[in-house]
């Protein structure tokens, strides 16, 4: 038998190692070849019987089968750690699908969100905010807006009243609407108005109380009062500012919007804002969405302005309405609930 | 206010369907509610005469009528009926073989066929009043006057093929409270032709005239009345007054009250018709006489409704020589109210002034049609035609004999012209309406008007009580130029930037920041059950309500957290176990050093504040996460999203809280709320079967950020040593902690606790904190002969403090 030629140990080589599974035994399998009496170095020990010129061609021929070997050899290595690494990351593998872990976030109510949303369209526009007592003198909600007592206006709203007097001696109330916040707002800024010229431009979102309870009505609710006054504010301001307005709110031009003659106490010509999308589940009906009108005379100088110089309007709309219409909800109840399985709807 | 388009349109009659009618008045400020058909579709039912009636001969309760209707059929039908009050003589509806009733719940019209009932044919089917769908009750067949023209269509005949408008009127259209009144309305909107005010003239007969004194002119403006003798108050009301009476939802009682009732509806006149054999006589046995004044204190009156009320000298009534016999404008007396043995009587028509009637039937808990026309104003200058009127239809109706019509003309409102620039209101309403087109609006609402180039001047009519000042004029010029005729325009106006300081957060951050800890929001109601805030809070005088709707929201809260406990509850009942809630709202007590100011009310404090509840797991009940409750350390945290830097917990007794688990929350010294685990007395009465945590916050104290100040970060390396003290159970971790910085330099950046430790290595009392410093000089890398040094004056200063031990 002939002894192997270098073609022959590299196949073998090759062979060899790719039988390795692990580590260790290509260890063993490389002294096989490259080891002290590995068949590599045992034809290196033969040539010493060859001429130089041999030498050369030979020394050569077997320094290409050992960088041969070796690069199976180191090939094998890699693929073997690899393989080790893979075996090891598959080990590690977790289920992606699972829920993340920790606390979780709330949110903030449905009505609040409403606000909110009226408080960044009237902003965008340079109107300013306001809040104030909701235990209120009778002035502030009724007289000053030009409702005296035993007007029959009165009766419109239903009010309730607490077991103290103001300084007036009169039953101090819970303010049936957030208007009694245009007077103390106005008065707070007229000198501003009449001075430097700076426009009164508020709205005054708040809680409001009335003596009612039914599924469409709440005997406390949330109102959004706006109020304008300025040179030459004019009805077709308001009918242009509220217009814009629900068309932001509800994020459609698809929305009509008009104005019908009503009354209130506190404005003149007054007018009720009814609204009507043109697609949607509640398509094709009015829905009475505000009150409004030019602020009445009376009212004006109640401010402390000259109603003859300064004009404007005033509106006051529900802020339940506006949500429940938003959202489709149909129960005026769900929001006083504090039911999380409502809320969390809204997160 | 409810009417029959039939009656609306006798007055004016404009070319427009119901709807285009109803859509006209509601955009004109007559709001139309609702537009009902007087009566539901039905076909083939005629005037039917019952010419005879056998008792059905295989039923007890049938009959077997004989009905003649007429042209229809040669022979009378044959028709089983199962109405009592069926006999021979009477008129009846008659729905015909092939008739339609009306349809039921589903829509489906019930169709009349002939049928043998009992063995016996029957031909159609006499109706009831039910059965036509006119009214809700069945009481037999409908018994149609005995002039109804047999073979009639019944729907011709009764005028079916009407409309009932139902109208809300705002307080200010004291005008429109009449069918007139909506026409002349209609008039004005749409142009087409008014009819003039009925009116009849009553030829007296009589001479009698019961003296009348009116004592109170700020009372009664002007009384008019009469005399009518021998009436005959048990004449029917004639069916067209019925029907119209009817459709406007007045039920039928007498002629004499119809008749009253009628006037009022047509032309929004209130008058009152008194017995004249109950009002007191003179000694002499003849008429006596009337008052008209306040009322007394002590007098009392029976109204008409049964109700007897309390006077007072705020109360207008009429009285005779006896007693109080009407209140004023509002409702007559019980003891001279006409019945159907009346045969004399005393008609009434009045001014009473608005002021002295508003709120008077409030007072006494009732309304009444007459107060609440009064109370907004009706018409002075009609009384006597309309008195008339009113006299006319009793004499036609119940017959008897007039005396002259009383007079007497003591105060009315004067009309004061009320001048309007035409500049004055293309600037309110924003258009630019012509002179002439106000004068054609002027001349269609019936106003008389002077004017030149650029002002009009206006005398109201005395019907009209809203017409005081210009801006009444330009609500009217509005009115009917159209509210949609209004472009819709965007203001102009001078722009400036506004913007919130940038250490000021708005209530919706801090709602963000407290939602974003896992709390969602809720809104409960201001007023809560006074055992709320007696048992629960701990307030015994809370703010009530005089008229609340309900025990449970009678008081208004002084705390917000009770109503989140009660919503824990709720939760937990629907099966959650794992609650977290907040709310931001102003709670109210009585505070005697609260002025009135530009945001305040006296004597009443109403700080908006800010509260939350967690109630259950730390976390949610989630894999890998060890279940553990809430407790009072998981809510501190959750506050340093809100809370200003520097706040700080300080150990107290709340009545709410867990006596040995509840801390005052402090800032620069000052109150600024409380945080606590719910005192088991209080879980007890909310039925909750864990200790919530919870906290209340006045809202402004967190409205604003710290000035932030600053610094580079170190180059230099930082030095982490840790401590561990043993101290007694009863030193506060907080007071360890300010002894160690009480003496730590400026290279000392964080004291941190990192652990807690008691157990079998220490004493019962005792307690082992392990503590953890970062140091670090902004300058220069510290020597450990710096850093051993401040660490021993660290350790002697907890050790001198607290009696601490360092931990070896």
């Amino acid at each position: 038998m002939s002894a192997p030629s270098l073609e022959q140990i590299i196949s073998q080589a090759t062979a060899d190692f790719a039988s390795c599974a692990d580590a260790p035994s290509l260890e063993n399998a490389k002294a096989k070849y490259l080891g002290k009496t590995g068949a590599v170095t045992e034809l290196l020990k033969g040539m010493a019987q060859l001429s130089p010129d041999e030498k050369k061609t030979r020394g050569a021929d077997i320094n290409r089968a050992k960088d041969a070997i070796e690069a199976t050899l180191k090939a094998r290595r890699e693929s073997l750690a690899n393989d080790a690494l893979n075996a090891k990351l598959a080990s590690e593998s977790i289920d992606v699908t699972l829920p993340g872990r920790g606390r979780g976030v709330g949110g903030i109510h449905p009505v609040i969100q409403t606000w909110q949303r009226c408080e960044e369209i009237f902003g965008s526009i340079g109107f300013d905010v306001a809040d104030g007592p909701e235990i209120e003198a009778d002035w502030y909600n009724f007289t000053a807006l030009n409702n005296p007592p035993n007007h029959p206006a009165r009766s419109m709203q239903d009010t309730f009243y607490v077991d103290m007097n103001g300084t007036d001696g009169l039953p101090l109330l819970l303010r049936t609407h957030t208007s009694p916040m245009q007077v103390r707002y106005a008065k707070m800024h007229a000198n501003e108005l009449t001075t430097k010229g700076k426009a009164i431009k508020v709205i005054a979102p708040g809680r409001t109380y009335r003596v009612d309870s039914d599924a469409t009505h709440s005997p406390m609710f949330h109102q959004i009062e706006g109020l304008w006054i300025d040179e030459n504010i004019s009805f077709a301001d308001l009918k242009g500012v509220y217009t814009d307005f629900l068309r932001r709110f509800f994020e459609t031009v698809a929305l009509q919007v008009r104005f019908r003659p009503s009354y209130f106490p506190f404005t003149e010509p007054s007018a009720e804002i009814d609204m009507k999308f043109d697609s949607g589940p509640l398509k094709g009906k009015w829905l009475e969405i505000s009150g409004s009108g030019q602020v009445h005379p009376t009212v004006v100088k109640n401010f402390g302005l000259d109603p003859e110089r300064f004009i404007g309007f005033a509106f006051g709309s529900g802020l339940e309405r506006l949500t429940m219409l938003k959202h489709g909800i149909g129960d005026l109840r769900l929001f006083f609930e504090g039911d999380l399985r409502f809320l969390k709807q809204f997160a | 206010m409810k009417f029959s388009e039939s009656w609306l349109r006798s007055f004016c009659n404009p070319p427009m369907t119901t709807d285009e009618l109803a859509h006209a008045l509601t955009m004109a400020g007559l709001e139309v509610e609702e537009v009902k058909p007087a009566a539901p579709p039905f076909t083939k039912i005629v005037v039917g005469e019952i010419v005879s009636r056998e008792k059905h001969p295989n039923a007890d309760r049938l009959s077997v009528c004989m009905v003649n209707v007429g042209s229809l059929s040669a022979t009378p039908l044959q028709i089983v009926c199962g109405a009592p009050n069926a006999r021979a003589g009477i008129r009846i509806p008659c729905a015909m073989v092939g008739a339609e009733l009306p349809p039921d719940a589903e829509g489906k019209p019930f169709v009349i066929k002939q049928a043998k009932m009992r063995n016996v044919e029957s031909n159609g089917m006499l109706c009831s009043a039910k059965e036509l769908g006119i009214s809700e009750a069945s009481e037999g067949l409908l018994e149609l006057p005995p002039d109804a023209p047999v073979g009639a269509n019944v729907r011709e005949y009764m005028k079916l093929d009407d409309t009932v408008f139902e109208i809300k009127l705002t307080p200010n259209k004291a005008d429109c409270l009449s069918v007139y009144g909506v026409a002349r309305e209609v008039h004005a909107i749409t142009g087409a032709a008014l009819a003039p005010a009925p009116a009849r003239v009553v030829k007296a007969t009589l001479t009698e005239v019961l003296p009348v004194k009116v004592l109170v002119p700020d009372l009664c403006g002007r009384f008019a009345g009469r005399v009518i003798r021998g009436v005959n108050a048990k004449a029917a009301t004639p069916a067209w007054m019925r029907e119209r009476l009817e459709r406007s939802g007045q039920r039928s009682i007498s002629a004499l009250v119809d008749i009253s009732n009628y006037v009022m509806l047509e032309l929004g006149r209130p008058t009152h018709v008194f017995d004249l054999d109950k009002l007191s006589t003179s000694p002499s046995g003849g008429l006596g006489s009337l008052e008209v004044r306040w009322g007394k204190k002590g007098e009392t009156l029976k109204l008409l409704n049964g109700n007897t009320v309390e006077l007072d000298d705020q109360v207008g009534v009429i009285a005779d020589n006896n007693a109080v016999e009407s209140l004023a404008g509002i409702m007559g007396g019980d003891a001279t109210a006409v019945s159907l043995d009346t045969t004399n009587v005393y008609v009434e028509a009045a001014f009473w002034h608005p002021l002295a009637i508003q709120g008077r039937s409030r007072r006494f808990n009732f309304a009444t049609d007459a107060g609440h026309r009064f109370e907004r104003g009706v018409d002075w200058e009609t009384i006597p035609q309309q008195l008339d009127y009113l006299s006319a239809l009793i004499l036609e109706i119940c017959g008897g004999q007039a005396a002259p019509i009383d007079d007497q003309t003591i105060n009315v409102p004067a009309r004061k012209p009320v001048t309007m620039r035409v500049n004055r209101a293309q600037k309110v309403i924003g258009v630019s309406v012509s002179a002439d087109e106000i004068a054609a609006i002027f001349t269609r609402l019936g106003l008389q008007y002077s004017r030149d180039a650029y002002r009009f001047t206006v005398t109201p009519p005395s019907y009209r009580f809203d017409l005081e000042i210009e801006e009444d004029l330009i609500e009217e010029i509005a009115r009917i130029y159209g509210f949609d005729n209004i472009p819709a325009l965007p203001p102009i106006a001078r722009s400036a930037m506004r913007v919130r300081p940038s250490d000021q957060r708005a209530l919706h951050d801090i709602r963000r920041a407290v939602a974003a800890q896992d709390y969602f929001e809720v809104i409960n109601y201001s007023f809560v059950d006074e055992a709320w805030e007696r048992d629960v809070v701990g307030n015994a005088n809370p703010i009530k309500l005089l008229n609340p709707i309900a025990s449970q929201m009678a008081v208004m809260r002084s705390s917000l957290i009770p109503g989140l406990l009660a919503n824990i509850r709720y939760n937990a009942s629907h099966k959650a176990d794992r609650v977290r809630v907040f709310e931001l709202g102003k709670v109210f007590l009585r505070d005697a050093t609260v002025a009135d100011g530009e945001l305040a009310v006296q004597a009443v404090a109403q700080p908006l504040m800010l509260a939350g509840a967690a109630w259950g797991g730390a976390a949610a009940e989630q894999w890998g996460v060890a279940k553990r409750a809430v407790d009072f350390f998981d809510v501190k945290a959750d506050l340093a999203a809100v809370l200003p830097a520097g706040a700080t917990f300080v150990k107290a007794v709340h009545p709410m809280l867990h006596p040995g688990r509840s801390a005052r929350i402090e800032c620069d010294g000052q109150l600024i709320g409380w945080l606590g685990e719910l005192s088991p007395m209080k879980i007890a009465m909310f039925e909750i079967n864990n200790a919530p945590v919870v906290f209340e916050i006045y809202a402004e104290k967190v409205m604003f950020d710290r000035a932030k100040s600053v610094e580079p970060v170190s180059k230099t390396p930082s030095v982490r040593r840790d401590l561990a003290f043993v101290v007694g159970n009863e030193v506060p971790v907080e007071a360890l902690l300010s002894s160690l910085r009480d003496v730590a330099g400026g290279e000392v950046r964080a004291i941190d606790v990192f652990d807690i430790y008691r157990g079998a290595t220490l004493n019962e009392n005792q307690k082992s904190v392990a503590i953890r410093i970062l140091m670090q000089d902004t300058e220069r890398t510290l020597e450990d002969a710096d850093i051993d040094a401040r660490l021993q004056k660290m350790v002697a200063s907890a050790e001198q403090k607290h009696g601490a031990v360092l931990r070896t």
